[in-house]
């Protein structure tokens, strides 16, 4: 394998879905509070992180999975959602009381296909892989947000067994040409 | 999210205003298809207010790219940046996709494209 290829890690012991020292929130699966509930969890995250908007949509994705695909919008499901934030990471938890994304192998295997077109530059080849798509898709889905979340999660994306909860960890860079303002008037 | 049509010689320039979210992006999706049956040949959809784009955003732009591309149309988009760029980015699509600097840019490659024609 000539290109750096990541993955979705299936793992109950992984040290990602440890809720400790997170903080809490849950929700009832309303499709149209998608983005609302990412912003209530966001607007933990510093001030000094940039691209808050990114962040936000990243976790909008997982909490839109977790209400559309896991709890197929039913209002009585709960999605439970755990994070932490600061100026250098940022780390989420989100489960749902669905069956599942049982098909994260398959996921995985499709993924490296792409990643394999793309690094290729084989266009045509890569229309195939533009979208993950199953049974259960529908047409205003992207099939593309997990493609996303595995780039954005650097720091790694991980299911548990059952696979109803995904956690993922986002290392921030520190500001590298930055001015320190303790240094004025050395 | 709203969108607003403005017509530059044969050149139809779609510009979006606001979220191209899981709520709102299929009006995009919906709006190029009609135009499409309208024989419209070419577009320029301009993201210069698009501050952000999700899963649904970027599936509507591959579909109508593909759309497009397949009746031998022309499609341009314009002023990417932020986050919208970096959603982009993320999901490996910034080759693919007819990304130019500024919906001038764009008018004068369709323009080049059409005289080769």
């Amino acid at each position: 394998m000539m290109f750096e290829h990541k993955e979705i890690i299936i793992d109950d012991n992984n040290k990602l879905l440890n809720r400790e020292n997170l903080f809490y929130k849950e929700f009832q699966s309303d499709y149209r509070q998608v983005r609302f509930f990412s912003m209530v969890i966001v607007q933990k995250a510093p001030p000094e992180i940039k691209e808050i908007n990114l962040l936000e949509q990243q976790i909008s994705e997982l909490i839109k999975n977790a209400v559309k695909h896991g709890n197929k919008k039913d209002i009585n499901k709960k999605i439970k959602v755990w994070a932490a934030f600061d100026t250098n990471f940022a780390h989420v938890i989100v489960e749902d009381e669905g069956k599942g994304f049982q098909k994260i192998e398959e996921w995985n295997e499709f993924n490296f296909k792409r990643s394999e077109c793309f690094e290729n530059q084989d266009f045509d080849a890569m229309e195939k892989y533009f979208a993950y798509r199953t049974d259960e898709s529908d047409e205003n889905d992207g099939g593309n947000a997990l493609f996303a979340t595995l780039e954005y999660w650097d720091g790694g994306v991980v299911f548990n067994s059952r696979k109803n909860c995904i956690a993922v960890y986002k290392n921030f860079e520190k500001k590298k040409h930055g001015i320190d303002l303790n240094q004025q008037g050395d | 999210m709203e969108i607003k049509l403005k017509k530059y010689s044969t050149t139809y320039i779609i510009e979006v205003v606001g979220d191209m979210d899981l709520y709102s992006s299929f009006e995009l999706k919906n709006i190029v298809a009609k135009m499409i049956t309208k024989n419209i040949r070419s577009y320029v959809v301009d993201l210069a207010k698009v501050d952000y784009i999700d899963s649904s955003g970027i599936g509507v732009l591959i579909h109508i790219y593909s759309t497009i591309k397949k009746s031998n149309r022309i499609l341009k988009i314009s002023n990417v940046h932020g986050s919208v760029e970096k959603v982009i980015k993320l999901t490996k699509l910034s080759q693919y996709f007819p990304i130019v600097g500024s919906v001038k840019e764009a008018l004068l490659q369709i323009e080049q494209t059409k005289k080769v024609e």
